[in-house]
């Protein structure tokens, strides 16, 4: 232009849009103050292995859960485990996990106990009332169409369930779950349904019924609880617990102990090193253009 | 200026403006359309507009000046946009260019589907191409990671870019990987003409402040209703009237009947575009809460009235006016109380007459239309390409999308060549330009001046 070769030092550019073309420069010009205000992977947060795999725990001890669960399946179908047999898991379990959410808990009171027990026995009960229905539920369909929906059922119940926390909350917490994680539990809930019509009495389908629906509604409620109370101990039930399910499964299945090994491995040290290793793709971009957060809550 | 330039200058360019977004709608990008071809047509270029059909409003239309506008008859879908058939409109586009004799096709707006189809197929049949990015998107969430691959796809292969203000610059820059030297830094700007202020100040025994902009999340309509109340209680001679209508005026309402302001809160509802002036000069104060804005035009209006504007600093805003006539405040209640105060006690020393005068000054049409001018020139020395050049451009777009890329651009490229068997360009009748009578005028004042008779009388029959 006309204006740069001039001797009197010609005008500063300024980043500015008004007063038309700054004399002295065209329209694109770009200089050292271009994206001076561009910040880069402003909120990414360092992760560290050890931590990433321990947080990890949590996903394998539910896996094994669910594991432990299939094997019941089985032992029941095969008659290897009679009803009386299940109805003694079932109180035990019932039993132990209340102990838990007791001590865990901060607040032990008694209506909150008896508010426990109302509902469980309506739960109970209303299970005993159902069993029959269920028990002719699938008859006119093969066993085999009813495993392989169980066990799609079972992946989709995995793939969303909601490992940070519990679906089923402890009385008082007011935030809803998500979406994913109550089809996760209705997924559940249907392929305990479709197990247990497969059953030939009625004692054996109320509680094969009250065994599932216990785990998937109320194990992660207590182990969220054990996980809040203490992570040692979180750390000490998940392991004899994998070792507990390694165990049972490896007398089962030797194809299948390998398989769930090998899940646990990848779930437990591949994954987690994977995810150090693409945090060194990650590229956040922020600056002037991005839209302003408000800083208050709106209550809609 | 050297010869050179002076010979481009005499190179009139036919310019094809192409975006969903035109009247009857009412917004920046429409006004920037509309001004821009007025101003451009007064420079003697010619300028065609292409927008979809809007209602009954489809076919070709004729505005102010001569400007043509096709409706083609798309239906919008969603948010004004014709549906992204990718090749649905390449007929119609490639038979508009030859009809107008098109050398310059200027697309507007990222957001419009139709602009996108309309500057790849313009691409593909070798036409030199510009685009014009209104707005700001960011780069996390996933419609907006979506929405910038459209982009770089479009600017791929453009001659010449232009952003509405420098921070507009930086995010394209950023989001399409095209060289910042390609990207021009053209501002909106304001019809003076329109936007004068009332004949008499208004009086100042009580304090107006108008807000006028759609009451959504986006406009930061939730700000209003944290800063209205403490305003109100802090200075108790001010009076807000709020224009303007979307989701969020329910809470505005709930605003007003919770802290009991209904006698110093006007909500008027949507205010229609001719209205706007009359709004902005009953106020003092201009107040403006986007949480997101590449430009704001609805600053400028404001300013022009006379208006000490408020506004938040985001986007572009910081840059559209000079310090001492906007205050700013960071988008949080607090501040922009303070920031309001801070407005108050500097109104004696506002005139608003003072202020237009500067605002003429600093904002034209006229300026932006020259401006623009200069990156058709720049588009039109650009160096044309061939397809295998181009192609290996959209093929550095990324590893799955440049392919993608390519393959569209390549089946672009048949149809294409199937259209001119089935149509060749022969075929297509040209357009006969439109003598305005207005031209008609200055060519009267010609003849007077060679004082030829005949000529004068050939006018007078064109009229």
């Amino acid at each position: 232009m006309v204006g740069s070769n001039s001797s009197p030092p010609r005008p500063k550019w300024r980043k500015v849009a008004y007063g038309g073309m700054q004399p002295g420069y065209d329209d694109n010009h770009t200089d050292e103050t271009f994206l001076e205000g561009m910040v880069m992977n402003a909120s990414v947060v360092k992760r560290d292995m050890l931590k990433v795999m321990l947080d990890s725990v949590s996903i394998s001890e539910y896996l094994c859960i669910v594991a432990l669960v299939v094997l019941v399946w089985t032992y029941t179908l095969s008659s290897a485990l009679d009803e009386n047999s299940l109805l003694l898991i079932d109180i035990s379990l019932l039993v132990s996990g209340f102990l838990i959410l007791l001590f865990t808990q901060d607040m032990l009171s008694l209506s909150l106990l008896l508010h426990y027990a109302l509902n469980i026995s309506f739960f109970i009960i209303g299970l005993y009332v159902l069993a029959p229905i269920y028990q002719t539920l699938t008859r006119s369909i093969s066993s085999d169409s009813i495993w392989a929906v169980t066990v799609s059922l079972l992946v989709l119940h995995l793939f969303l369930h909601d490992y940070s926390e519990s679906t089923v909350k402890a009385p008082g917490v007011l935030k809803n779950p998500a979406l994913t994680s109550c089809i996760s539990v209705n997924a559940s809930v249907v392929a305990s349904v479709f197990i247990a019509s497969r059953l030939p009495s009625r004692l054996h389908v109320f509680a094969i019924m009250l065994f599932s629906l216990q785990v998937f509604l109320f194990a992660p409620l207590v182990t969220y609880c054990i996980k809040k109370y203490s992570f040692w101990l979180h750390l000490c039930f998940s392991i004899s617990l994998m070792a507990l399910t390694l165990s049972f499964v490896f007398v089962l299945h030797r194809l299948l102990f390998v398989l769930l090994l090998s899940l646990l491995v990848f779930v437990n040290l591949v994954c987690p090193y994977w995810l150090i290793r693409i945090q060194e793709y990650k590229f956040e971009i922020n600056g002037p253009w991005d839209e302003a957060k408000l800083c208050f809550d709106i209550t809609d | 200026m050297g010869g050179r330039d002076s010979a481009l200058q005499n190179q009139k360019h036919s310019i094809l403006m192409v975006s969903d977004f035109f009247y009857p709608n009412f917004g920046g990008v429409e006004n920037h359309i509309y001004y821009l071809s007025q101003c451009l047509l007064n420079l003697g270029h010619k300028v065609v507009v292409v927008t979809h059909a809007y209602g009954k409003r489809s076919g070709v239309r004729y505005m102010t000046g001569g400007l043509k506008v096709y409706y083609i008859p798309w239906r919008p879908f969603f948010n004004q946009n014709t549906f992204p058939t990718l090749y649905g409109i390449l007929p119609i586009i490639r038979t508009i260019l030859i009809r107008e004799r098109i050398n310059i096709v200027h697309g507007h707006q990222t957001f419009s589907t139709l602009c996108h189809n309309a500057l790849m197929h313009a691409r593909i049949m070798g036409y030199k191409v510009v685009f014009t990015d209104h707005s700001l998107t960011g780069f996390a969430d996933s419609g907006s990671i979506h929405m910038n691959k459209v982009l770089q796809f479009t600017l791929a292969d453009v001659s010449q870019a232009i952003c509405v203000s420098h921070t507009s610059k930086e995010n394209t820059v950023l989001r399409s990987d095209l060289a910042p030297e390609k990207v021009f830094v053209i501002p909106n700007a304001v019809d003076t003409a329109m936007f004068k202020p009332a004949l008499e100040r208004p009086s100042r025994t009580e304090i107006i402040i108008v807000v006028i902009s759609r009451l959504v999340y986006r406009k930061g309509a939730d700000l209003l209703v944290e800063v209205i109340p403490e305003v109100c209680r802090l200075h108790p001679n001010v009076r807000f009237i709020v224009g303007g209508d979307g989701s969020k005026r329910v809470r505005l309402e709930e605003m007003r009947e919770k802290h009991s302001l209904q006698d110093r809160v006007d909500l008027l509802g949507a205010v229609p575009h001719a209205q706007v002036r009359s709004v902005l000069i009953s106020g003092h104060i201009f107040l403006n809460s986007s949480l997101t804005e590449a430009f704001c035009m609805a600053i400028l209006e404001a300013a022009s009235c006379g208006l000490l504007t408020v506004s938040t600093r985001v986007g572009g805003v910081p840059e559209v006016l000079p310090d001492d006539m906007i205050v700013l405040a960071e988008p949080d209640p607090s501040d922009m109380v303070k920031a309001i105060s801070k407005a108050i006690t500097m109104l004696p020393k506002i005139d608003p007459q003072v202020m237009h005068n500067r605002m003429r000054e600093l904002y034209s049409w006229h300026d932006v239309a020259k401006r623009t001018e200069i990156v058709y020139d720049r588009a039109l020395k650009c160096s044309d390409q061939n397809l295998l050049e181009r192609l290996s451009r959209y093929l550095s777009c990324g590893a799955w999308a440049g392919k993608i890329f390519c393959l569209v651009m390549i089946f672009s490229f048949m149809l294409w060549h199937l259209l001119e068997l089935w149509e060749p360009a022969d075929d297509i009748e040209e357009a006969p330009d439109l003598i305005l009578s207005r031209n008609c005028v200055e060519l009267e004042r010609c003849c007077r001046k060679l004082n030829n008779p005949e000529n004068q009388k050939n006018s007078s029959d064109t009229i």
